[in-house]
C-alpha cells in the first residue's frame, strides 16, 4: 500500500528518522540565537501601506515623536501636585531626564540634582534573579537607552513639561514675560500657586500638560524610536523610586504599553508554553498510564515547534505578538494526530501481538483522516496569508508549516519511536493494567460508559439533539450581529497591571494619552480662485470706502474688475505682480493729497514734543510744499480744536490726524489686502476660525478629551499682548467692562497681517518651533492634536466618523485635505484590515475544506455532514463572543482559523470511522455502538487534552493569552459535543440519504421509553 | 561680552563698527583681550544703519533694517529693527534700549494690531524672530557674565574659552571664540551643551572693510541638534549717520523713522 511507504520506510530504518529528526532540531535549533522581537503593532501595516507613509510623513512634518507620558498625581496634599516639594521633584526629573548620557563605562548617567555638575551612574538592571536571567536569554538591555553615536534615546529639546515649556505672562508696568512655566522650582506655597495659575490660563497646558484638578502633571517624554520606550520607562521608575506615597507617579502611553506587552510576550513565552507542554503531557499520563507511550507525541509537539521557530527566525522574521503564539497553536494540533494513533494501537495491539504489525494496521486506517486533518488544518492557517497583515500571514504560513511537520513525523517519527523505545514486555503489562483481559485497550472506566451511553442517546434523541442545535445556531447568529470588532493594546494587559492602572489613573485626570492627529491640509494653488479674491476686495471695499468718495471708489472698483481678469489668466501676471499692479493703480487713484499727509507725519514726527504748540505746528503745516492748498486748509481748520494742547498730547492728535485721513488711501487698503489674499492659508483669520469650531465640536464628543491647535497658541498670544493691565482704582462696571474687553482679545485677530504678527511672536519663543508641531513652517498645513480618554478602536472609529460628518455639513471656507495620523488611529486601519482579512479567509478556507471533504469522502453529502461540526462550533463561538460582550480583537479574530483547522478534524475521524462501522455491522444503529468506543475516545481524550492542556494561559497576566486558552477550551468543548452529538444525531436522521438502502425500517423511538 | 553672538548678528559692523587697523603686540591676558576687543567693536562709530536679509534653513526669510546708536557717555546702546517682509509683518518693530551689567528694555510693535507692547527683562536666550539667533546674539551678554582663558594664540587669531559664573542660567557649559588678531572681529564662536557636546555655532563668513570699518557682511548661526541654520546678510552698510535719540523712542516705533523706510 502507498499510503505505508513512510511507515513502512521508518520502521525499517527507524535509526535513519530518529537521526534525521535530531538533524533537524539541532539545524533549525541553531537558528534560535539569531531570533529578533518585534513588539510594534504598527508592523501590524505593511511599511508601504499609505496610512503608515501618511503618519511618517506626518510626524516628519510637525516633528512629532512617539511619547513616553509619565504622570505625577499627588491626591494628598491640598493644593495638589501644586506644593513645593512636589514640583521640586518635577523639575529635578526633568532636568535628570534632560541630562542622560552614556557614562564612561556605556552605563547611563544622570546629574545628581538640578544644576549640578555631577554625574551619577544608575543600576537599571531588575534586582530579581528571574527577571535578571530573562534579560540575558532574550537578550534585553535594560541599559541600551543611546544610539549608535550615543545620542540620548530622549529628544530633550522636545520634551514637554512644566520646566521647559514656554509661558507668556503678564508682568510689571504692563509688559510681558516670557519665561517657561517654571522657570526655577518654587520656594514658597505662593510660587507653586503661580505656576499652577499659568498653566490653568494656557489653553495648551490645561488639560495636557496639567490636570484641571490640579493634583496631577504630565511629563511628555519623547523618543527616538518607539522600542527605547520599555528602557525609558524603567529609567523613570528608576529615578522616582525614593519619591514616596504622596507622589505617585505613572507611565503611560501606547509606546509604552506596546513596549511593556513585547517584553511580558517574552516573559509569557519563557512560561506558559512549557507550562502548556507540561499540562498535556500530565493528561496524556492519566490516558496512557506510561511515560514511555507519550513521550512520542510530546516529541512531536517539540519538535514542529522547535523546528517551526527555527524556520521563523532562521528566515529572518521578527518574533511579533502573532507569531509569539505559534508555539501555543502549534502544540495540540501536533499532539492531536499522535493521540489518534496511539489510541488506536493500543486497541489493535491484541490482534496482532505484534508492533511493526500493530503500526502498519492503524496507519493504513488512519493516513487518509490523519493527511486530510492536516491538510485541511493547513488550508486553514495557510488561508491567513491572504489577510493584508504582514504578521498575521507570517504566523498562518508558519503554522500550516508546522501542521505539515508534525503530519511528517507522526507518519514517521512515532513508529520509528515506538519501534525503538518501547518493549513488546511493557505493552503486554499495559494491557494487564487495565484489568480487561479480553481487551488490551486503555480507557478510562467512568468516560467509557459515558460515551457508550451518549451513542444511544444520540441516536435515540436525534431530532431532539438537531433541535437544540438548530436552536443554538440561532441564538448565535443573532449574536454574531452582536458583536462589537474593538481592539485597544493598552487593554491586553489586565486590570491590575500598572500599565492599565496608569492608563485609568491619567485618563481620569487629563484630557487623554491616547493621542491623534487630525491634519488639515490646504493646497496653495487651489485655496482661492481670482474671483474669489477680487470678490472678496470688493465686499471689504464697500464697507471702508464711503458713498461719498463713490468717484475714486468707482475708479478703483474698476481697477479690481480688471485684477480679476488678470489673475483668472495666469499667464499675464503672477498674484504677487497683479496685487504690485494694483496697488500702482491705487496710488494714482489717491493722488497727490493723500502722499502729502504722509509727508506731513513724518514733518510732525520729527519734531520735537517737548514744549510743542499749536503755532509750531501751524508754521510747519503752511511751509511744507507737498501738501496742496486745499490739503493745506483742511488740516489746519481740523487743527483747531486742538489749539489749547501743547507738547506730546498736541502732536498725538496732530499725528492722529494724518491717519485719519490716510484711511482713505487705497493704496493702504490695497497693501492690506494684499497681505490678506496672499497670506498662507492657515493664516488666514477665516480658516483659523473653522478650525477654532471644528476643534469646537471635537471637544463635545465624550471619548475627546482635549483638542489642540495652533489656533489655541494663537488666541492665548493675542490675549496676553493685547491685554491691558487694570488700573487699580476701578468701580465694578468699570472693572467688568475692562475686563469684558480683555476677554475680547482671547480670538483669532481679525487680519492676516494680525496673525502672522503674532505668530511670529510664538515663533520667536524660548522653546523654539513648538508652534510647528501645530502648524507648518508654511502655515499650509495644521495639525490638531486629538487627545482620547480611551484608545479603544471603536471610540477612535467614531471621532473619525464625526469629524468627517462635520466637515461634511459645514464645509471649511478653504478646500482643505484632510488626514488621520497618530498611534490611535494606525490601530483602526491595521484593525479594520484584520476584521475584513480574517473573514476573507475563514470563507475561503472554509470552501476549500469543504471541497477537500467532499474529495475525500467522494460524497458531497458527507462532505457537508463534515463541515457541520465546525460551522455551529465557530458560529456558537462567535455567537457567544456577540452575547458577552467580549471585544472582537486580534486573537479572536485569528481564533476562527483555529476552529476551522481542529473542529474539522473530529468530524473526519468520526465519519471515516462510521462509514467503515456501517460497512462492518451493516446499520448505522448497530455502527453506533463501536463508534461511540474508540473513535468518541480518542476524540474525547483529544478534546480534553487540548481544553486542559492550555488552562495554564489563564493565569497569563497578558489578556490575548487568557483570551486564547479560554476559546481553545470552549472550542474543544463545543467541537467535541458538535461531533459526539449533532453529528450522529444528524447520521441518524439523514442515515438513508447517507447510508443508502437497508437503513429504512430502523424506527427511532422519540418517547426514550427504550 | 563682545564676542557674543551679538558681535556675530550684528558685527553687520554695526556694533563691531571700527575694528582696530594697526594691531600692537600681542595681547595675552584674556580679559585684556575681550575688553580691548569689546571697546574696540561697540564704542566705535557714532551709530550705523544696515539692512538685513535672514535666511532659514526651511526657507522661511525675514528682511529688516537695523539702526544702532551709542549713548553719548557710558556703555548703553540702543537699537532699532524694522520688518519690510515678508508681507505680513511688513512694520513690525523692535526697540531695545541695552544696559550693560544691567536689565535690557524692550518694545515690539504691531501694527495690524497698533499694539505698542513692553516685553518684560528676562531670559535673553530666546530666538530672535523664529531664527537660529537668539536676543542675546542681538543683545550681547554680559562681559562680567563670564570667566574668560586665552587658550590659543595663533599668528592670525586669539581663541577665548569662555565660562558662564553663573552655570544654572544658561544652556551651555562653556563657550569658545575665535578672534581675528587684526580686526579684533569675533569669526567664530562654539558652543558646548551641559554634557560637552558640541551644539551651536555662530560664524562670521564674510568680512569687508566699509566707511574705513572692518564689517561682517554675512553670518550663519546652526542648531546641531536640531540641523537648523539661519544665515543673515548685510548690505546698504553705514555709519556715523548722526541718529537722534529721539528716534528709538515708542513715538517712533508706530510710525517708522526716515532712516530705516529710506
Amino acid at each position: 500500500m502507498k499510503r505505508l511507504a513512510l511507515t513502512n520506510f521508518s520502521l525499517r530504518f527507524p535509526w535513519v528518522i530518529l537521526l534525521v529528526v535530531v538533524a533537524m532540531v539541532v539545524g533549525f535549533g541553531s537558528q534560535f540565537p539569531k531570533v529578533k522581537f518585534d513588539n510594534d503593532p504598527e508592523n501590524m501595516l505593511s511599511p508601504s501601506e499609505p496610512v503608515r507613509v501618511f503618519h511618517d510623513r506626518i510626524k516628519e512634518h510637525f516633528n512629532l515623536y512617539d511619547f513616553v507620558i509619565v504622570g505625577i498625581v499627588n491626591d494628598a496634599n491640598p493644593y495638589g501636585v501644586f506644593n513645593v516639594e512636589t514640583l521640586t521633584r518635577i523639575d529635578q526629573l526633568t532636568h535628570q531626564l534632560l541630562s542622560l548620557r552614556p557614562g564612561v563605562d556605556g552605563m547611563p548617567e544622570v546629574i545628581a540634582s538640578t544644576g549640578s555638575g555631577n554625574y551619577t551612574s544608575l543600576d537599571l538592571h531588575p534586582s530579581g534573579r528571574f527577571a535578571r536571567a530573562l534579560n540575558v536569554v532574550f537578550r534585553h538591555d535594560p541599559t541600551h537607552l543611546f544610539n549608535e553615536e550615543g545620542g540620548s534615546a530622549i529628544i530633550g529639546r522636545e520634551l514637554i513639561g512644566p520646566s521647559v515649556v514656554d509661558n507668556i505672562k503678564q508682568a510689571e508696568f504692563g509688559s510681558l514675560k516670557l519665561e517657561y512655566l517654571m522657570e526655577h522650582p518654587p520656594t514658597t506655597q505662593a510660587e507653586a500657586l503661580v505656576i499652577r495659575d499659568d498653566a490653568m490660563a494656557n489653553p495648551l497646558y490645561k488639560g495636557t500638560l496639567v490636570a484641571e484638578d490640579g493634583k496631577a502633571i504630565c511629563l511628555y517624554i519623547p523618543i527616538e524610536k518607539k522600542t527605547y520606550s520599555y528602557n525609558v520607562a524603567n529609567l523613570v521608575r528608576e529615578l522616582t523610586k525614593g519619591w514616596g506615597d504622596e507622589n505617585k507617579v505613572y507611565i503611560t502611553g501606547l509606546p509604552v504599553a506596546e513596549d511593556t506587552f513585547g517584553v511580558e510576550m517574552l516573559k509569557q513565552m519563557a512560561t506558559s508554553a512549557p507550562l502548556a507542554g507540561v499540562a498535556i503531557f500530565l493528561l496524556l499520563l492519566l490516558f496512557f498510564r506510561r511515560v514511555s507511550l507519550i513521550i512520542a507525541p510530546m516529541l512531536v509537539a517539540v519538535v514542529s515547534v522547535v523546528c517551526t521557530m527555527g524556520l521563523l527566525i532562521g528566515l529572518g522574521f521578527k518574533v511579533h505578538i502573532m507569531s509569539s503564539m505559534i508555539a501555543i497553536f502549534l502544540m495540540p494540533i501536533a499532539v492531536a494526530d499522535a493521540v489518534h494513533i496511539l489510541s488506536e494501537f493500543f486497541d489493535a495491539y491484541r490482534q496482532f501481538n505484534d508492533k511493526r504489525e500493530t503500526l502498519r494496521h492503524v496507519v493504513g486506517h488512519l493516513f487518509m483522516p490523519m493527511l486530510y486533518t492536516s491538510l485541511t488544518t493547513i488550508a486553514g492557517f495557510a488561508s491567513l496569508a491572504t489577510t493584508p497583515i504582514p504578521p498575521v500571514r507570517v504566523f498562518g504560513l508558519h503554522v500550516a508549516f508546522g501542521v505539515a511537520l508534525a503530519w511528517l513525523l507522526t507518519m514517521t517519527f512515532v513508529p520509528a519511536f515506538i519501534c525503538l523505545f518501547i518493549s513488546n514486555k511493557s505493552l503486554h503489562k499495559l494491557c494487564a493494567l487495565t484489568g480487561h483481559e479480553e481487551q488490551c485497550e486503555i480507557r478510562n472506566g467512568l468516560l467509557d460508559r459515558f460515551l457508550r451511553a451518549l451513542g444511544g442517546v444520540t441516536y435515540r434523541r436525534a431530532r431532539l439533539i438537531i433541535g437544540v442545535a438548530v436552536a443554538v445556531m440561532v441564538i448565535s447568529i443573532v449574536g454574531v450581529a452582536r458583536i462589537q470588532v474593538n481592539d485597544n493594546p493598552v487593554k491586553w494587559f489586565t486590570k491590575s497591571h500598572p500599565v492599565r492602572e496608569a492608563d485609568r489613573v491619567l485618563n481620569n485626570h487629563f484630557g487623554g494619552t491616547y493621542t491623534a492627529y487630525l491634519t488639515l491640509h490646504a493646497d496653495p494653488n487651489s485655496t482661492m480662485t481670482g474671483r474669489d479674491m477680487a470678490e472678496a476686495i470688493r465686499a471689504r471695499a464697500r464697507v471702508r470706502f464711503s458713498a461719498d468718495e463713490s468717484p475714486a471708489l468707482g475708479r478703483f472698483l474698476h481697477e479690481v474688475d480688471a485684477l480679476e481678469q488678470k489673475l483668472s489668466d495666469m499667464d499675464t501676471c503672477s498674484p504677487a505682480s497683479c496685487f504690485a499692479q494694483l496697488a500702482e493703480a491705487a496710488k494714482r487713484i489717491d493722488g497727490k493729497a493723500m502722499s502729502g499727509w504722509e509727508v506731513l507725519a513724518d514733518e510732525i514726527n520729527y519734531l520735537d514734543p517737548e514744549g510743542l504748540t499749536h503755532a509750531a505746528l501751524v508754521a510747519t503745516v503752511t511751509g511744507l510744499d507737498a501738501l496742496d492748498t486745499v490739503g493745506r486748509e483742511r488740516y489746519l481748520t481740523d487743527l483747531q480744536a486742538y489749539s489749547a494742547l501743547t507738547g506730546t498730547v498736541l502732536m498725538e492728535e496732530a499725528l492722529a490726524l494724518c491717519d485719519g485721513y490716510m484711511e482713505h488711501s487705497f493704496e493702504s487698503f490695497v497693501t492690506v489686502m494684499t497681505t490678506e489674499m496672499t497670506a498662507p492659508a492657515f493664516k488666514r483669520p477665516i480658516l483659523l476660525n473653522y478650525v477654532e469650531a471644528l476643534q469646537h465640536h471635537l471637544d463635545g464628543i465624550a471619548v475627546v478629551g482635549k483638542t489642540s491647535s495652533a489656533v489655541d497658541a494663537l488666541k492665548k498670544a493675542a490675549y496676553e499682548l493685547q491685554y491691558v493691565a487694570l488700573p487699580v482704582e476701578l468701580t465694578p462696571e468699570e472693572y467688568a467692562i475692562l475686563q469684558a474687553r480683555n476677554a475680547a482679545f482671547f480670538a483669532v485677530p481679525d487680519e492676516a497681517a494680525a496673525v502672522g504678527q503674532v505668530y511670529i511672536q510664538l515663533e520667536g519663543m524660548k522653546k523654539r518651533d513648538s508652534l510647528f508641531h501645530l502648524v507648518t513652517k508654511d502655515y499650509q498645513e495644521a495639525n490638531i492634536w486629538v487627545q482620547l480618554t480611551s484608545g479603544d478602536n471603536r471610540d477612535m472609529q467614531a471621532v473619525v466618523d464625526e469629524t468627517a460628518r462635520y466637515m461634511a455639513a459645514h464645509p471649511p471656507p478653504l478646500k482643505l485635505e484632510v488626514g488621520w495620523a497618530g498611534l490611535t488611529y494606525l490601530n483602526v486601519v491595521w484593525q479594520e484590515k484584520m476584521v475584513r482579512g480574517m473573514f476573507s479567509s475563514l470563507v475561503s478556507s472554509f470552501v476549500v475544506v469543504l471541497a477537500m471533504m467532499m474529495v475525500l469522502f467522494r460524497s458531497p453529502l458527507f462532505g457537508l455532514l463534515a463541515m457541520a461540526p465546525l460551522s455551529l462550533t465557530i458560529l456558537f463561538i462567535y455567537g457567544l463572543i456577540g452575547w458577552v460582550g467580549k471585544d472582537y480583537d486580534m486573537p479572536v479574530a485569528v481564533l476562527s482559523s483555529l476552529t476551522l483547522g481542529l473542529s474539522v478534524d473530529f468530524a473526519i475521524h468520526f465519519l471515516q470511522r462510521a462509514r467503515e462501522e456501517h460497512k462492518r455491522h451493516g446499520s448505522w444503529q448497530k455502527a453506533c455502538v463501536p463508534m461511540f468506543s474508540e473513535p468518541a475516545m480518542a476524540i474525547s481524550r483529544n478534546a480534553i487534552t487540548i481544553s486542559v492542556g492550555f488552562t495554564p494561559l489563564l493565569l497569563a497576566p497578558l489578556l490575548p493569552y487568557r483570551t486564547v486558552g479560554f476559546f481553545l477550551a470552549t472550542i474543544m468543548a463545543v467541537s467535541w459535543m458538535a461531533t459526539l452529538l449533532v453529528l450522529p444525531a444528524l447520521l441518524t436522521l439523514l442515515r438513508r440519504f447517507v447510508f443508502g438502502t437497508g437503513e429504512n425500517d430502523t424506527p427511532i423511538d422519540e418517547g426514550g421509553a427504550q | 561680552m563682545m564676542m557674543k553672538p551679538m558681535a556675530l548678528l550684528l558685527a553687520s559692523g554695526l556694533l563691531l563698527g571700527a575694528g582696530v587697523k594697526a594691531p600692537a603686540a600681542d595681547e595675552t591676558d584674556a580679559n585684556t583681550i575681550v575688553e580691548r576687543a569689546n571697546k574696540a567693536s561697540y564704542y566705535a562709530g557714532k551709530d550705523g544703519r544696515a539692512q538685513v536679509k535672514m535666511t532659514l534653513s526651511d526657507g522661511r526669510t525675514r528682511e529688516f533694517v537695523i539702526l544702532r546708536a551709542n549713548a553719548d557717555e557710558g556703555m548703553e546702546q540702543k537699537f532699532y529693527v524694522y520688518f519690510m517682509a515678508p508681507a505680513d509683518v511688513r512694520k513690525m518693530a523692535y526697540l531695545v534700549h541695552k544696559r550693560p551689567g544691567g536689565l535690557d528694555d524692550r518694545w515690539l510693535f504691531l501694527p495690524a494690531l497698533n499694539l505698542v507692547k513692553r516685553i518684560a527683562p528676562g531670559d535673553k536666550r530666546t530666538s530672535f524672530v523664529g531664527s537660529d539667533f537668539l536676543y542675546e546674539d542681538v543683545s550681547g551678554r554680559g562681559l562680567e557674565e563670564d570667566t574668560h582663558e586665552l587658550i590659543e594664540s595663533s599668528a592670525t587669531q586669539y581663541v577665548l574659552k569662555n565660562t558662564p559664573k553663573d552655570s544654572g542660567s544658561v544652556k551651555f557649559l562653556s563657550y569658545t571664540v575665535w578672534i581675528d588678531k587684526e580686526t579684533f572681529l569675533p569669526r567664530k564662536a562654539e558652543y558646548l551643551d551641559k554634557n560637552g557636546t558640541l551644539y551651536r555655532r555662530v560664524v562670521a563668513t564674510k568680512v569687508e572693510t566699509i566707511e574705513g570699518h572692518p564689517t561682517v557682511l554675512e553670518t550663519y548661526a546652526e542648531d546641531l541638534v536640531s540641523g537648523s541654520k539661519t544665515v543673515n546678510s548685510f548690505s546698504e552698510v553705514s555709519y556715523d549717520l548722526g541718529l537722534k535719540d529721539g528716534l528709538f523712542t515708542e513715538r517712533f516705533l508706530r510710525r517708522p523713522p526716515r532712516e530705516v523706510t529710506r
